[in-house]
């Protein structure tokens, strides 16, 4: 029985770790998603469709380039972060001084849009990225961790971490966090919005890009997945304060926990239910989240 | 236009149909209105002046109901209004307009009064009548679509609408900023009218034409406080104001003019 | 009449088109569309109360569509009862669901109300296509033989035509009636400047939950007829991304928040989608969705106010060329 007993924590302790190291990527993308609600107050209902892109530039750059875990998470940010600004360009900042039904129509229109090209490219299968450097499973007193999760996982936090500091702590933040907050006096100071709010959301989908890149060194996918972590960055951003990157990364974590958990306990068909489920418990009990504005 | 029961409060012999005690409101650590008081009797028309910055907008977002003081009580004729919210405010009878006007685009003038209307006239029939009146009131064409009208006439639209709400106070959010000299004295004397048929007028204002003509009491705001009060020619005059508007030094007779 | 796209008289027109379309084109494939044109009216009609008139902009409303359809099922396989019974059924539940969701999310912005509307309609379908009770992943059937009328199992198309015509008729004019009235006063305003509106006594969340328990209650029965047509739901066709994205997509096309833009909107993509389908061999592709997807963000980004503004704009200038000719 002991011995039972001890190999049921391991795994438990595995499961553990495993949900707080996809936490960590839940965390970096939804700081891309928070940091676009403090800045113009605007919910991006594509932004996981810019995760799904990014993991499919993962493995266009490994197929066709050959490049390292490097080179195709570079790759993916700078895609994304080019898409980012050229979204906001052509489409955002036309409709976010517009009616509520446009600025909602745009992102949920372009999200099908994202979501079903990529279908059509392609296919609804589930690919994941052939061998890297990343692959093989490491062994640590009894937990087994794949490498690549470990690797994403950590390197999601630094990002994270990075972009908070970014935010709070260099001139370029200052900047956009001036325009987040009033956006006529940081004209007076000579700050450009419309440049800051480009870069913004360079910056949000950069980040989406390059957890895409994360897990995609992980876990497998499809065209499906942007929607399940679209849903997943709006309850992460719930839980940790609508403008919070920082809160993104308390509750990022969180519900990587949870999940886990709920799949370990409940079964893997449950997670979604219990995450989602938290996510209207939330609305209904506390919006404004752990450390945000509602 | 009468609405509502009237249990009058009396004050030193003198009925109070708007009261404001020891109002305050912070953002954080920064204390926007830091104790204000206010009396205003009924069928007055009194100004709250003050330089930018001075307190005066949260202070009337306060006794609008869009603000929560933070402390402080708020009496309308003798009712606790200081957590009630706006469409309380409403039905209790107190109305107010934007600085930034928010008229209703996609709708015509009409519409746009008869949603005012709507409060006291639930049936549509009525409704129309009594916006009809009003529209021709404050000389504005029932048919023309809200999007259409330039800033004059949206301020004009937004007085018109609350006015639709049959308020028995009324607060005007520097109603009549931006308006060529002729459409200022079309507004002064619009106002005139409205309180000549016994609604009680509270206005923030920074145009000072507006001020001396209209008001016959006065209170300047600086620093979250009232600082001085009384008639506009003897406010204008006070040591205190001046210094508030122009800054310590400059003790001479001037006059603040213009929007900001 | 502002809010018509039509004068009276086109009005008449229109309906007499309607009730005399399956006796012209008495052909199974056109009575098909017919029918299929007149849910995706109903179902657009009834989203256009809550995401055109008042803009709360519901981008799940499968939800009450999925309850809808499985109610009369559940109850017809659960106890026997004729699946007419169970259409007040899903109406119930699915007003109980719109409290639910109005309630907290109505007094914060509208972000909040689509963000939930996505994840409820989510979560009730991974958590319908979990529960045994409800059949799980198969779904639900209805009767296969009809036992009486009130099954609802008729041979043809025709019946279901007029069926779904008379509820189509029913919420137009229930839409027609608000639009006239205080509370439809009330929509507008709160669409265009929620604080202007609170301002002038509006009760703007009573008002908000009260548009979409309406909303819910059409959009239910909307799911219960189709339910009752095809005699099969499961949790894709009940609760499905497609269902909430043509109903929204239908409204706004041919104009959100005005009486008739939904039907314009149906004319088209009805036909649309069915030709497409033909040439691209069903929405498997995903064609259907990019399609959708891309007039979506046309429509946010160059027309919020679909045809009906169009046409409002474009009218005067063709009228003046062809009185000029």
């Amino acid at each position: 029985m002991g011995r039972g007993l001890a190999e049921q924590s391991m795994v438990f302790v595995q499961v553990i770790v495993g949900g707080l190291l996809l936490g960590a990527i839940y965390a970096l993308f939804s700081s891309g998603l928070t940091l676009i609600w403090g800045m113009m107050n605007f919910i991006n209902f594509a932004h996981g469709e810019f995760v799904m892109l990014g993991m499919y530039a993962a493995l266009l750059v490994v197929l066709y380039v050959g490049g390292g875990p490097v080179a195709f998470g570079a790759a993916a940010a700078l895609a994304l972060f080019g898409l980012g600004v050229v979204i906001y360009l052509a489409l955002i900042r036309h409709v976010v001084r517009g009616p509520m039904l446009s600025q909602i129509l745009s992102t949920f229109g372009l999200a099908l849009l994202l979501r079903y090209t990529a279908f059509f490219v392609f296919s609804a299968n589930f690919v994941s990225l052939p061998q890297t450097s990343l692959s093989g499973t490491l062994d640590l007193g009894g937990i087994f961790l794949p490498v690549a999760q470990l690797v994403a996982g950590v390197t999601a936090i630094v990002l994270t971490i990075a972009l908070h500091v970014l935010l709070t702590h260099t001139t370029i933040g200052s900047r956009l966090l001036a325009v987040a907050e009033d956006r006529g006096a940081a004209m007076l100071m000579g700050i450009r919005p419309d440049r800051m709010q480009a870069l913004a959301w360079g910056l949000s989908a950069g980040a989406a890009g390059i957890a895409g890149a994360l897990l995609a060194t992980a876990y497998p996918w499809s065209p499906t997945v942007g929607e399940t972590f679209g849903l997943i960055a709006f309850v992460t951003v719930a839980l940790g304060g609508f403008g919070s990157v920082l809160g993104s990364l308390y509750a990022g974590l969180i519900i990587g926990l949870i999940q886990a958990i709920s799949a370990y306990w409940l079964g893997a068909i449950y997670k979604d239910i219990v995450v989602y489920g938290l996510f209207v418990g939330l609305l209904w009990l506390r919006p404004q989240g752990l450390m945000g504005k509602a | 236009m009468t609405c509502g029961v009237a249990r009058r409060r009396i004050c030193g012999g003198v009925r109070m149909l708007l009261e404001a005690h020891n109002v305050a409101k912070a953002f954080g650590s920064f204390w926007a209105v830091a104790g204000a008081d206010l009396a205003v009797e009924e069928g007055e028309i009194v100004g709250l002046i003050g330089p930018n910055g001075a307190g005066k907008s949260t202070f009337f977002n306060c006794l609008a109901g869009d603000t929560l003081p933070t402390s402080g009580r708020i009496l309308f004729d003798g009712i606790d209004v200081t957590r009630a919210t706006p469409e309380a405010h409403a039905r209790a009878g107190i109305g107010r307009t934007f600085q930034v006007p928010t008229t209703f685009e996609d709708m015509s003038v009409l519409d746009n009064v008869m949603v005012g209307a709507f409060l006291r006239h639930p049936h549509r029939g009525d409704a129309r009548e009594h916006a009809l009146r009003i529209v021709e009131l404050t000389g504005l064409r029932p048919d023309q679509p809200g999007r259409s009208l330039g800033t004059p006439g949206r301020k004009r639209l937004g007085i018109a609408r609350v006015l639709a709400t049959e308020p028995r106070l009324l607060l005007l959010d520097e109603a009549l900023a931006g308006l060529t000299p002729g459409e200022l004295r079309e507004a002064i004397a619009l106002v005139r009218r409205i309180q000549e048929t016994g609604v009680t007028i509270v206005i923030v204002e920074h145009i000072m034409e507006v001020i001396m003509t209209l008001t016959r009491r006065v209170l300047v705001f600086n620093q979250g406080k009232v600082i001085a009060g009384g008639t506009p020619e003897q406010v204008v005059k006070d040591e205190a104001v001046i210094e508030a508007y122009l800054g310590r030094g400059a003790r001479s007779h001037s006059r603040e003019s213009g929007n900001p | 009449m502002k809010y018509l796209f039509f004068p009276p008289t086109g009005v008449c027109c229109l309906a007499a088109a309607l009730l005399l379309f399956p006796m012209v084109f008495s052909d199974a494939f056109y009575r098909d569309i017919g029918v299929a044109f007149l849910l995706a009216a109903i179902s657009a009609s009834a989203w256009n109360i809550v995401g055109g008139y008042a803009g709360q902009v519901s981008v799940g409303h499968s939800m009450f569509f999925g309850l809808g359809a499985y109610a009369p099922l559940f109850c017809y396989t659960q106890w026997g009862w004729p699946p007419l019974a169970g259409i007040p059924v899903g109406i119930v539940l699915s007003v109980a669901l719109a409290v639910v969701i109005g309630l907290p999310t109505f007094r914060l912005s509208g972000h909040y109300f689509s963000m939930a509307t996505i994840a409820v309609a989510e979560l009730i379908r991974i958590f319908f296509g979990t529960w045994a009770l409800v059949g799980g992943a198969v779904g639900l059937q209805g009767p296969a033989v009809a036992r009486g009328w009130w099954d609802l199992t008729f041979r043809g198309d025709l019946a279901y035509y007029y069926i779904f015509l008379a509820v189509l008729g029913l919420l137009l004019f229930v839409t027609f009636e608000i639009g006239r009235r205080r509370f439809g006063f009330y929509l507008r305003a709160i669409k265009a400047s929620e604080r202007a509106a609170r301002s002038l006594g509006v009760p703007v969340r009573l008002t908000k939950l009260k548009a979409l328990a309406l909303s819910a209650t059409f959009t239910s029965a909307a799911g219960s007829l189709y339910a009752v047509k095809t005699g099969f739901i499961d949790p894709d066709s009940g609760f499905g991304i497609l269902v909430s994205v043509q109903m929204l997509i239908v409204a706004a096309l041919g104009g959100a928040g005005t009486l008739f833009g939904p039907l314009i909107g149906a004319l088209i993509l009805i036909p649309l989608q069915t030709a497409a389908n033909t040439w691209f061999g069903g929405s498997g592709s995903g064609l259907t969705f990019i399609l959708y997807g891309g007039i979506i963000v046309l429509i946010a980004r160059f027309e919020p106010g679909g045809l009906h503004d169009l046409w409002r704009r474009a009218a005067p200038h063709l009228w003046g060329r062809a009185h000029a000719a």
